[in-house]
Formats: structure tokens, sequence, C-alpha cells
């Protein structure tokens, strides 16, 4: 009798122990195994323009899926299904009562009515959750910048890719009770709510966007070549405006069967390609010479200094020519604005030389060459420029007027609008805040100062100097009456397999207006021109045609 | 235990009628409650895997239904029936009860389940014969050392009652049935002390049972790993450890005051032997531990009446009977609850009158029925007329 009492207590005990002090504990446990969860999809976040025209947006669409054991009338549910997915009913039997998973997708993306059917029907063990399929209301509009989305709305490509995590969102799923194997017991259902994405607001204007990608399309035709890109900037704040590139595709209608041909669609070349640039580098020259000369080094050579004549220069034992055959008084007696109007070569290199490898790499380095400016932007080229250590003055020579270095678009015009809004280098940027789905502002993301390059008193003097180019010299085809355009062309040959390719070109111009307080920079690229590649004839009339279109949609009045 | 002379001797002085019919009408009530709780478990346990499995939430109740009222009959016959006039039957039950042990082993008869021999089909019905032995044994060993109590205090005397409980103990082994063989060792031994049987002796049958143990575990395999499973179910959460871990979710899901009846979670299939072994489970989790300390109170308030008619009872053979029964129920009580809790490793072992299990459930009530005539100073139908 003692002994039982003894153990009845000895039950309460462990009962009491269990039950009341371990009950929440077990119970959390147990909680997992009670439950299975249909998923409640975040929507995606909408990408729009810097004025809030959307570019990317949802629609709403549902999946639906079975939980095979909780299936209670399977020929039922597979003929049903069968019906209203219009799939092969044998097939999807067998998939239901054979399959060993717990859960089978049968439709992705299916519209309203289909599920308010499937509701009618009320089969258990058929769930669907709702899943937005992305949509994008301008079709190839900046196809290449934001990129794509997998058929889960997973962010593959561009700014889908780099800013998934904020665009996803965070699911939420409800909950039902099941017994072990799956079938829905009743007992109600938890809701966790999803947390939307967060919208993504471009720099991007989507006005300017389409005058861009006019002009470039206008160019493709034009000169068949294999891309015609710009970039526009705002030399200011380094917020890029646009960014074009024909050929573009249609977003909605992704060409995913054709690999090839979506990598190449679906690559933005202004930030993973490297070219070399040629004679449009010839600005971040010109900015290093006027820079020292003010700062007083007596290498630099003053504005009013007259160049050298002669067509070559002999550095290291190899001969530099001019492009030009300097004939009939062609590039004599020429001053640094003449000597950029005529885009001289050896004008450029004896302004390298001069100052030799260790100042001009410094401000290549300033200038942000050989490294990344860090864009807001995945798979961002960085380059290539000579290690200081390796440069001979023969390379020296040459990266004066753009050779033996190659850059990305994007670096380039980062560069160049450093040069000349003052000296400010700033790190450029596609996205300027992000705002939740009630419109609050999450995030924004201001200018970051990365360096100084020159003087505001040079950024003035190179202004005047490259709108002369546009006024007066080899960029005579970007001018507009009245706007104070200013630039220079480049004309490259393209390197293929480390040599020289005959007849392929790279045909550039960087321009921005107006040159005493620049507002828009642009850098047209051409690659591979048929028929005419120089850059005043190919490139220049693509930023004037970017430049008239900002003009218009901007409103913007000539000056005096 | 008090001893058995002592205890006669406290029986001797007057009864009150009152008290007297505590024995008679507060037993057979509780028995009954607790069996018809039983059948409203049964189903509360059983009704959604009944529903899935048999098309019908009522399948494992009915059956439990019938088991309540061929209880309930046997309850009645027996506690009518004197008790003395099953002293002769001594020799006839331990027969039977060998004999239903050894049919389960006969192909064609034997109904195997889990992996063990314990059954034995008669058409629809299964007989689980352990049951039936358990209680055999008890009448058995009491009859035996009341008929001549002096040779229990003989080795060679009480040998009789060491061989009978051992061939019963190896038949159930042989089923195999760890659990059942635990009870009816128990049960052998708490007999032998009560009949008498000097501290020598009995020290020399405890010795080989107690060094038995580890051999025991180690034959089969599976206890070994049942042992593991018991020291740290999460080792294997879906292996050997599943059936434990589940048992604690259920108490753990109950708390203090349970989910509500019928709403028990554990029971869609998560928890196996729900409705039966693990019934106290479920009951843990639908009433919590205020509920499981109440049915403990019930269960306690049997058992003490079971001593109690013990201790009041003038002769050895109604004092052994009564002890045994009481001991075989109070022995799956508190066995049941220890393993359901997780204190021994996980045996089949019912919660006699509440699991589901006919065989169990109507021999249980039977026994009551015994006890209830015990108390009532084994008179019969007749006299208990005579008296009114």
């Amino acid at each position: 009798m003692l002994a039982a009492a003894f153990l009845f207590l000895l039950i309460f005990a462990r009962f009491f122990y269990l039950q009341v002090i371990g009950g929440d504990r077990l119970r959390r446990l147990a909680l997992d195994q009670w439950t299975r969860e249909v998923p409640v999809v975040a929507a995606r976040g909408l990408i729009t323009d810097r004025n809030g025209a959307v570019l990317a947006e949802n629609r709403t669409a549902y999946s639906v899926f079975v939980r095979p054991n909780a299936v209670k009338e399977k020929q039922r549910t597979a003929a049903v299904l069968s019906q209203l997915l219009g799939e092969d009913r044998a097939a999807l039997y067998e998939r239901i009562s054979s399959s060993r998973v717990s859960e089978l997708t049968v439709a992705r993306h299916v519209g309203r009515e289909l599920v308010l059917a499937l509701e009618e029907q009320d089969l258990p063990g058929v769930y669907y959750a709702e899943d937005g399929v992305r949509v994008y209301p301008r079709g190839e509009m900046l196809s290449r910048v934001i990129g794509f989305t997998s058929v889960d709305n997973v962010g593959l490509t561009g700014l889908e890719k780099y800013y998934d995590g904020y665009l996803a969102g965070t699911d939420g799923e409800i909950a039902y009770f099941t017994d072990l194997v799956g079938a829905e017991v009743g007992g109600g259902a938890t809701y966790v709510p999803a947390e939307d994405g967060l919208t993504l607001e471009l720099t991007i204007d989507g006005e300017i966007q389409a005058v861009a990608e006019a002009a470039m399309q206008a160019l493709y035709l034009e000169y068949s070549p294999v891309t015609a890109q710009v970039i526009v900037l705002d030399p200011q704040t380094f917020e890029v405006l646009a960014m074009a590139e024909a050929p573009s595709y249609d977003l909605n209608d992704v060409p995913r069967d054709d690999s090839a041909l979506l990598n190449a669609l679906s690559r933005n070349n202004l930030v993973s390609d490297i070219y070399e640039p040629g004679s449009t580098f010839k600005i971040v020259t010109a900015a290093a010479n006027i820079e020292e000369y003010f700062r007083g080094n007596p290498a630099a050579f003053s504005p009013q200094h007259v160049f050298d004549g002669s067509r070559t220069r002999t550095v290291d034992g190899t001969t530099i020519r001019c492009w030009s055959d300097h004939k009939n008084g062609k590039h004599a007696g020429q001053t640094l604005a003449e000597a950029l109007n005529n885009s001289c070569n050896p004008c450029f290199t004896d302004i390298a030389l001069a100052l030799g490898t260790e100042t001009f790499y410094e401000y290549l380095s300033a200038f942000g060459f050989g490294k990344g400016t860090g864009i807001d932007f995945s798979g961002e080229a960085q380059g290539m420029l000579l290690p200081e250590g390796a440069v001979r003055l023969c390379d020296l020579a040459r990266i004066g007027f753009g050779q033996t270095v190659a850059v990305t678009a994007v670096q380039l015009a980062c560069a160049a609008a450093s040069a000349v809004n003052g000296g400010s280098y700033m790190r450029p940027r596609l996205v300027r805040r992000l705002l939740s789905s009630d419109g609050r502002i999450e995030e924004e993301f201001p200018s970051v100062l990365v360096g100084r390059t020159v003087s505001e008193r040079t950024s003035r003097l190179l202004a005047q100097l490259l709108e002369g180019v546009v006024a007066n010299g080899s960029g005579s085809r970007a001018y507009i009456e009245g706007y104070k355009v200013a630039g220079k062309t480049g004309t490259a040959q393209k390197f293929e397999n480390g040599a020289l390719a005959q007849g392929k070109y790279v045909s550039s111009f960087l321009g921005f207006f107006p040159s005493d307080d620049p507002r828009y920079l642009a850098l047209v690229i051409v690659d591979e021109p048929v028929g005419a590649y120089y850059g005043s004839v190919v490139a220049a009339p693509g930023a004037r045609g970017s430049f008239e279109g900002i003009i218009k949609v901007k409103g913007i009045g000539p000056v005096e | 235990m008090n001893r058995p002379k002592s205890a006669c001797a406290a029986v001797k002085r007057a009864r009150p009628l009152l008290r007297r019919s505590a024995g008679a009408v507060v037993l057979p009530v509780l028995v009954l409650l607790l069996a018809a709780f039983g059948v409203l478990m049964v189903y509360s346990a059983s009704c959604y895997v009944a529903k899935t499995q048999y098309g019908d939430a009522f399948f494992f109740m009915k059956k439990q239904l019938a088991g309540f009222f061929l209880g309930a009959a046997a309850m009645a016959v027996f506690s009518f029936v004197p008790y003395r006039k099953l002293l002769r039957f001594k020799w006839a039950v331990l027969a039977a009860s060998l004999v239903l042990l050894a049919l389960v082993f006969v192909p064609g008869l034997g109904v195997e389940n889990y992996g063990a021999t314990r059954w034995i089909g008669l058409g629809p019905v299964t007989v689980q014969p352990s049951e039936f032995a358990k209680y055999g044994f008890a009448l058995f060993a009491a009859a035996y050392a009341a008929e001549d109590p002096a040779r229990m205090q003989r080795f060679s005397g009480m040998l009789p009652v060491l061989g009978a409980g051992t061939a019963i103990c190896v038949l159930i082994l042989l089923e195999p049935n760890m659990s059942v063989t635990m009870c009816v060792g128990l049960l052998m031994l708490s007999m032998l002390f009560l009949s008498g049987v000097k501290v020598r002796h009995f020290l020399i049958i405890l010795v080989p049972v107690v060094l038995a143990v580890p051999v025991l575990i180690a034959l089969e395999p599976y206890r070994l790993q049942r042992l593991y499973a018991f020291l740290d179910p999460w080792q294997s959460p879906q292996g050997e450890g599943y059936q434990l871990i589940q048992s604690l979710y259920a108490l753990g899901n109950g708390g203090w005051f349970g989910v509500g009846l019928f709403r028990s979670v554990q029971k869609y299939r998560y928890l196996p032997f729900a409705e039966s072994d693990f019934i106290l489970a479920v009951i843990g989790e639908e009433f919590g531990f205020v509920g499981v300390v109440s049915l403990f109170f019930v269960f306690g308030l049997v058992i003490w009446f079971g001593v109690r008619t013990a201790a009041r009872c003038k002769d050895l053979f109604g004092f052994l009977l009564a002890a045994g029964i009481t001991a075989v129920y109070a022995i799956q009580v508190i066995l049941n609850a220890l393993v359901v809790s997780g204190c021994v490793p996980p045996t089949g072992l019912p919660l006699p009158l509440i699991s589901a299990g006919n065989t169990s459930l109507v021999v249980t009530m039977a026994s009551m029925g015994v006890l209830c005539n015990i108390s009532r100073g084994g008179v019969g139908f007749r006299a208990e007329k005579k008296r009114t």
C-alpha cells in the first residue's frame, strides 16, 4: 500500500513536470508536426522611374497544388483538375495517386476565374496560393537594366537581381492543422501575413530614357552595329538618367529558350563591357594638364602653348602617329584648344610624357580608372589599366590619347562628369530610394562623394575647350544652336584576340550641356558600325539626338 | 502490506452495515464509471483513425461498448458467486491459462500483430490469453497457499506456485510480451510474499529474477533499442523514440486543464495505439494534469477498496485472492502511467478498465466482481436474498 502510494506520488510529479512545467516547450515542438503550410506569397516590389512611372509590376495569378495525402476522391479530383487545366486526366490521376512527395504543383500563373471554378468544386487536398506574374508595362524600355525574374519571381539579371532582397519581400503562410500524413482535420488555420517587397524608385527618367532609346534605335538602323549604347548621367549628382541600348528585347517575352541570344540581349554592356576609349579619353589627359598647370607644375603646358606640329613622336624606339597625315597645314601650330578640336594624338602624348607616369597615374586613379565605380548593378567590369610599376614610356604615351587602356562606359562617363562639374567624383546610382507599398520612404540613397579630381577653375576651362570642339571642331555634328553643347569624339579600333581587328571600330562621343553648368552628360558608344566609323560622324549625331530629345521633353529654353 | 494474521484479526471487529456496503456498492459503481469513461475515451482517441481506416468513427467504440456490457454482466455474476467456490477450480483455471497461452502458438489460431503473437483468433473475436492468465495465476496462488498455509514455509511447498508463475511467464515471454511478463512476475512475487514465504526462500527466487532481466533484454534486440529510445527519445524521433515523443507531446499539449474532450490533436494518427496502450496520453491531452490526477484519484480509490477488502477478510484464501486481484490492477495502472510518461521503456500494457481491448476489460471487471463478493463476506445470491 505504501509502495503504491509512493508510486502514485512519483507519477503525479512526473505528469506535473511534463504537463505543467514542460507543456509549453513540448507544445512548441509538436506544433511543427501538426500543421502544413500554404504560402502567402509576398507581392514583389514595383520598379518605377524617378517620376513614379511604373516600369515593372505584378499581375495577380495563382498556383494550384495538390497534397495527395489530403485528397479524398482521387478520381474526381483528377477529373476536375484535368478539365480545368486542360491536362491529361490519366496522367494527372497517376501523379496524384502514386506520388511520394507531400505536395505537387499542378499549375502556375493561372487566372482568377480558374481558381474560382476550382473553389466551387470544393476538392479537399487541392490548394491554391496567390503568386504574382511579373509584368513590364513598357515592354522593351530599360530592358537590359531592369532585367527579369525566374518563374518563381526570383530576380535573375539586372536590377531585379541586384535588388532582389528588397523587391522580394517576405512570404507569409496559412497553417492548416492536419493529421500525420497531411490530411486536413479542421480546427482552423493560422494566418501569417506576407510582407510585400519594396518599390524601387530609379534615378532613371523615363522621358529621357525614351528619347535616348529612340536615338540609339536610329543609330542602330543606320549603321547596323552590334549595339548602340548611351548612358545619360546627371554630372552634378551622378544619378543615371538613362541607360539605353539597341537592340533591346521585350521583358514580357524573354527568349528563355535561346540562351546565347538571351545572354547577349540581357547584358548591360554600359556597365559590364570594357572597350578601348580612344580620343574621348583625351578629356582626362587635358583635365590633368590644366589642373597641373594651374597648380604651377612647370612640366604642364599652358593653354597658350603651341604643340610641335610633327605627325609622329618616337618613344622608347616606337613611333606614334597621328590619325591625320598633317599635310597641307593640317594640325599645325595647335594650342590645347586646337589639339582637342582636331583630336591630334601627338599633343596628348606630349602631355602624358611631360606629366610623367607618377603624376599622370595620380589623375587616372582619382578619375576612377582601373577600379569599379561602385554603381548599384551586378557584374560591373573594372576596366584595364597597366599597373603603375609596369608602365613603359611608350605605354604612357598611348594612354594619353586613350589607347593601351580599357574602360567601361560608366567609368568614362563618371570621369568626364567629375572633370567638368568642378571636380567632384561621386558614386553613380541607378536607384534613388526604396518605398514601402503604401508609399512611405524606407531608405534613401544619397550622393556619396568618392573623391576630388580637379578644381572648379580647371573644370570651367576644360568645359569651354570642349564646347569649342562641338562649335568648331570634330564634334560639330553634336552642335545645337543656343544650348552650349560641349563634347569630344572618339574612334578606336577594336582588339580581338590580342590583335587589332581590321575594319572593326568603336565610335563614341562624350558630350554634355550646358557647358558652363553641366546638367546632362551623355556617352554614346556605337560598337562596330557598318559604313562610316568616325565618332564624329557616327556617334556625335546620336548624342545630339539624345540632347534634342531632352531639351524637348524637359522644355529647356535656349540661352542667348 | 499488512501481515495476514494481524489483518485477519482486524476483520473480526464488528462492522457497521453502512461501511460494509462501501465494498458492495461503491466499488461496482466506481468500476462501471471507469469502464464507461473508458468507452468514451476509446471513442475520442480512435474516432479519427476508425473513420479513415474502417469508415466508421464508432468502430473501436462499439467493440469497447460490447466489452463494457459483457464485463458488467461478468462483474454482476461474480459478485454473487461465493468466492470460496472458486477455490476448487484452482487447477482447472491454471490449466486453462496455460492451455490458452499455448494455443497462441498454434498456427491458424494465433493472431500476429506488430511482430508479436499475443492473441487467439476465433472468427471475428480475438482473445488475449495473457489477460486471463494474470488472474488465473492469482486465483491459483491464493488457493494453493490457503489450502495449507504451513507448506508455504517450506521451499518445496512453495515450488508449485513458483513453477506455475514461471511457466506462465515463460509462455508470455515467448509471444513475446515483456511488459505482461513483468506484470505476472511482480504478481508472483507479491503472492509469494503475502503467503508468508520465508525471506530466505524469497531471496532465492528474487535474485535470479533480477539477474534475468538484463539477459531477457539482451535476447531481443528490439528491447535494447527501446531502452535506448527511452533514455533519449530525441535521438531517433522518427524511429524508436517516436512513440514516446508523441506521448510526451500529447501530455505537454494538455497542460493544466487539457484541450477539452474530443479535441486531442495527437489522435490524428500522430500517437500510435492512442486508444489502447497510450490512452492515458490522450486523456492527459484532453483533460490536462488536473484530469490525470482526478483519474488516478479514482484508481486510488479502487485500489484502496481492494486493499481494505483484503485486510478485512476473515480467511486466508479471500485475503490472498483480494490482494492478488488488487495487485494485478495496481501493477498495471502504475506501469502504464510510467510507460506513458516515459519513466520506464515503452511496453504494451493496457490501462485497465480504460484502454481498448475486450479481454482485458471483461476479465478485469469480472475480477472486480470477485473482489466485491469478498468484501461482502463471500455470500452468494441466495444468502443475500435471505438477509434482506
